[in-house]
């Protein structure tokens, strides 16, 4: 149901980044261009087995080096333990993955650490490993942990309703497998972290993150520290992309490195070192079977999803919880069946790739749904809006409510722009189109007991602002989007706005920028501020216009009263007469924001894509024509950025559907460089058509929600259905990769 | 390995270096210039962020250039496209378009749109998309790039054509004198 738009006079235009000219000028600083006095340059010595044990270390050599200054043994890291429960440098002597970190060093350059690094020798008994996930859980595997019992590391079991019934009564029921593969999140900006312990008991850390808070949370604790006595310093993050979003082992490294040699320390990923240092997603194997009656109602899905987890568990936990609860975003069922396991391997321990887990779950899902809508009849178009969900849709556990959502919208304005019904089924052979659809919260609290984002603002007498949040900006942003958001609310423009972030001693507290929650939690955070702050000057303001306070217009750089708007008093006037009198009031508003729910999130948005493909059948090359995306964000605070988001994950998405995998054999990345792990280069891109949809959300600033994470969830499956299409078989792992289409188009010949 | 003296020009200015026979353009910059705009990724030529431009406005990756084989020579950095305290229309455009978003690869990406418009200000898509094929951008999906890109040809165009005006002009006002 639509709801009528607030008249706003900044929301809604577009605005250009507020760091825009910094960034454009080369004089934007990144954790890379921090430069110290003293400053020591890192490098880590790592196992080159995917399992072995450590028969002895000899460092002499290593130590020996003029300009080494320190040098860490798994002796230094002991009782350091980081993420869910990985000690720092392995204590029992086993290295259980290709990169394992086992000695570190600390020189005056880098040539010098990296010299001194080849000269440490260790000698390693070499052990069986395990690297695919479905040996992992076999009986008689070897065990990598005692307590993983058959080397599962974490399993979760959810059942709503009761999915068997449901499935008796179903009249069409379709299984499919699917595959998606190890990947990298691939940021410009390499992992980096310079560290400055050098003074006893305080911690200073410069590095790209998504979440200082967390950052400092952790290592914090593994220091055995106060929280406040580890500062983190934000600067410039080069992409986020779900993969900075807790701290890794070269965070903890540099810290020690920087106590031990008593120096500051920069330990940074060395070309294609980044690979091994820190992978996103883990193979996933998805089994889904789905039923439905014969009208075309889906009615339940069942979704059996086997984690490759790597060594130790870590971010894999939440996808499985993350992907239980969407099986019932899309579409009202009346049951569901939901098993993630995850397996312990000898990889690295996984972490997120872009889209968090769940656009690679839509993959499978997607695909899965568009062979059932086919089976009924129906193309996916057609079964999209028959079973999607609605305003006012309720989860079956009770958590989650839409209380706006522009799914079918979505569905409808992207069919109708792509031309769905004049090519799909019509269109030439090796030509192919396909629909994605999605939705997303924006937050997701349950993670941890809140999802709380504050902000700060103080006016100055000049009618500027300072807005101080503690929300990192990695690309997105964010920032300007605050800026936004206040400067709608005390009538001026968010070029009148500093925004002031990216350092834990003074940001207001904010869980951070995943979960796409910036726009909807901080962004509420920044409008309860800046109202905080307005209500500071209203009396003052009514007093000079002799109005009410409830009558008082914030606009252009006046306020005027909504009865008399011809007497208009300058905003900056106001300020400088609030705190230029006797009140003395110093204007600084306040303001948080936490969802009201146990769990959850008060706002999902939703999205449609359609990818129109061409596929070579000789080299098995899957060209992207062009892409119709529509996103409902609620209301778009930045246009302009709400099509960048939606650009960047076009990319990224297709990029992971079509190209990008991590290729492991052995435990060992084959293609670790940018040349042979590949992305899209500016000429293989689509046209990208954009459709803004807004349903304005009755709990959004403004109405926004999201758009940080929705889109990516549409594009890998519009990309697949589109290649199934096109070639009249299904592809069912992805990446795409040109020999996997060879394979298929020979194989259905 | 003993060091050379080499004389580098950056953005106009002349300096005398001391540098190791192995020392990169992109460590030159950085760490003995501290002209940290131009940013530093993969230090193999496969991702473009450290792009600068050569004597004759080429793109150059400085992580795969030797400091020594630029003895004599002269390089722009993204320091040096500001035109006095005005953005150069490119930066203007990237700006406006919303081309930049985390901004760790947008020096390079300036850079090697600044190499491909330094001569061509007329620019076909194939055109813009070969000058950027050795760049990765994953924040924006180089889509408002290329747009980017295309406007900021459309200034510098207009920028050309009142520069011709003018001198025609001047011409025309010296035949009239004659």
């Amino acid at each position: 149901m639509a709801r009528a738009k607030e008249d706003l006079s900044v929301v809604g235009k577009n605005w250009a980044r507020l760091d825009g000219a910094d960034k454009v000028t080369g004089r934007s600083i990144f954790a890379d261009d921090v430069r110290l006095p003293g400053m020591l340059y890192g490098k880590v010595v790592r196992s080159p087995h995917a399992h072995a044990r450590i028969l002895n270390i000899d460092i002499s050599k290593a130590a020996a080096v003029p300009g080494v200054k320190a040098i860490l043994t798994p002796e230094d890291g002991k009782d350091v333990w980081i993420g869910m429960n990985q000690p720092l440098l392995p204590p029992d002597g086993v290295v259980k993955y290709v990169g394992h970190e086992v000695v570190a060093i600390a020189a005056t350059s880098e040539r010098i650490a990296a010299k001194a690094a080849k000269l440490v020798e260790v000698e390693y008994e070499i052990l069986p490993s395990l690297t695919d996930p479905r040996e992992a859980i076999k009986e008689g595997a070897i065990q990598l942990h005692e307590k993983a019992k058959g080397n599962i590391g974490w399993e979760l079991n959810l059942d709503q309703g009761d999915p068997d019934k449901v499935f008796a009564e179903c009249d069409v029921i379709r299984e499919d497998e699917f595959i998606t593969n190890a990947s990298h999140n691939c940021y410009a900006e390499y992992h980096v972290c310079v560290s400055d312990f050098s003074q006893a008991g305080k911690l200073v850390v410069w590095t790209p993150t998504q979440t200082a808070i967390l950052f400092q949370k952790s290592i914090a604790a593994a220091f055995q520290m106060d929280e406040s006595d580890v500062r983190l310093l934000t600067l410039n993050t080069g992409g986020g992309f779900t993969g900075r979003t807790s701290a890794r082992p070269h965070h903890y490294l540099s810290a020690l490195l920087s106590r031990k040699a008593g120096r500051p320390v920069r330990l940074r990923a060395a070309g294609d070192e980044e690979f091994i240092m820190c992978r996103a997603g883990g193979k996933v194997i998805y089994k889904l079977r789905s039923g439905a009656s014969k009208d075309g109602k889906l009615k339940v899905i069942e979704a059996d999803l086997l984690f490759d987890n790597g060594a130790y568990s870590e971010s894999q936990m939440i996808v499985t919880t993350l992907t239980s609860k969407y099986l019932h975003a899309l579409y009202p069922l009346e049951a569901s069946r939901y098993r993630g396991r995850l397996a312990h391997t000898n990889h690295l321990p996984y972490y997120f790739h872009h889209g968090g887990g769940l656009a690679q779950m839509q993959f499978a899902l997607g695909q899965h749904m568009d062979e059932l809508a086919h089976e009924l009849g129906m193309d996916s178009v057609e079964f999209g809006l028959r079973n999607g969900v609605e305003e006012g849709y309720t989860t079956p556990d009770g958590t989650t409510t839409y209380h706006s959502c522009g799914l079918k919208e979505c569905i409808e304005k992207t069919a109708a722009l792509a031309g769905w019904k004049d090519k799909y089924g019509k269109l030439p052979k090796y030509k192919g189109i396909g629909i994605g659809i999605g939705a997303m919260a924006s937050g997701a609290k349950g993670l941890f007991k809140h999802d709380t984002s504050a902000a700060m603002i103080h006016v100055s007498t000049d009618g500027k602002a300072s807005l101080f949040i503690g929300l990192p900006d990695m690309g997105q942003s964010s920032h300007t989007t605050m800026a936004i958001i206040a400067a709608e609310v005390l009538g001026i423009s968010p070029t009148d706005i500093k925004v002031v972030s990216g350092d834990t001693d003074t940001d207001p507290f904010d869980v951070g920028a995943f979960t796409q929650r910036g726009t909807f939690n901080t962004g509420n955070a920044t409008k309860s501020a800046a109202l905080d702050a307005r209500a500071q000057l209203s009396g003052r303001a009514a007093s000079l216009l002799e109005c009410a306070e409830d009558d008082l217009v914030w606009r252009d750089h006046q306020v005027y009263s909504r009865q008399n708007p011809d007497n208009k008093i300058p905003f900056r006037k106001v300020v400088d007469q609030t705190l230029n009198s006797t009140e003395g009031r110093f204007v600084m508003g306040r303001g948080y924001y936490n969802s009201p729910l146990e769990k959850g999130s008060m706002a999902y948005s939703f999205g449609a894509q359609i990818a129109e493909v061409t596929v070579d059948p000789n080299t098995g090359v899957v060209t992207v024509d062009k892409m119709t995306a529509s996103h409902d964000v609620g209301r778009a605070i930045n246009p302009r950025v709400v099509e960048g988001q939606i650009d960047g994950q076009i990319f990224s998405g297709m990029s992971q559907v079509l190209y990008e995998e991590t290729i492991m054999e052995g435990g060992q990345v084959m293609n670790p460089s940018r040349l042979d792990y590949k992305m899209p280069r500016a000429y293989e891109m689509p046209e990208v058509e954009h459709i803004i949809v807004e349903t304005i959300d009755p709990h959004g600033p403004f109405g926004a929600k999201e758009v940080g994470e929705g889109p990516i969830v549409c594009t890998m499956q519009a990309i697949a259905n589109a290649v199934a299409n096109a070639l009249g078989t299904r592809i069912h792992e992805m990446p795409l990769s040109p020999w996997r289409v060879v394979k298929a188009v020979k194989t259905n010949k | 390995m003993a060091k050379q003296l080499i004389t580098l020009t950056v953005n106009g200015d002349e300096h005398e270096l001391a540098v190791a026979p192995y020392q990169t353009l992109l460590e030159v910059l950085r760490d003995e210039l501290g002209l940290i705009g131009t940013k530093r990724g993969c230090t193999a030529g496969s991702c473009g962020v450290c792009t600068v431009n050569g004597e004759k406005g080429e793109a150059v990756l400085s992580c795969c250039a030797l400091a020594v084989e630029w003895h004599g020579r002269s390089v722009t950095t993204v320091e040096g496209v500001q035109e006095g305290t005005e953005l150069h229309p490119l930066q203007k455009m990237f700006l406006e378009h919303g081309a930049v978003q985390c901004g760790f690869c947008t020096p390079g990406l300036i850079m090697s749109a600044k190499a491909l418009l330094d001569v061509n200000t007329s620019p076909t898509e194939q055109d813009i998309n070969e000058a950027m094929a050795g760049a990765i951008c994953r924040c924006t999906g180089h889509i408002k790039v290329k747009v980017a890109i295309r406007e900021a040809a459309k200034l510098l165009r207009a920028r050309e054509l009142q520069t011709n005006e003018a001198a025609a002009g001047a011409a025309g006002v010296n035949n009239g004198a004659r």
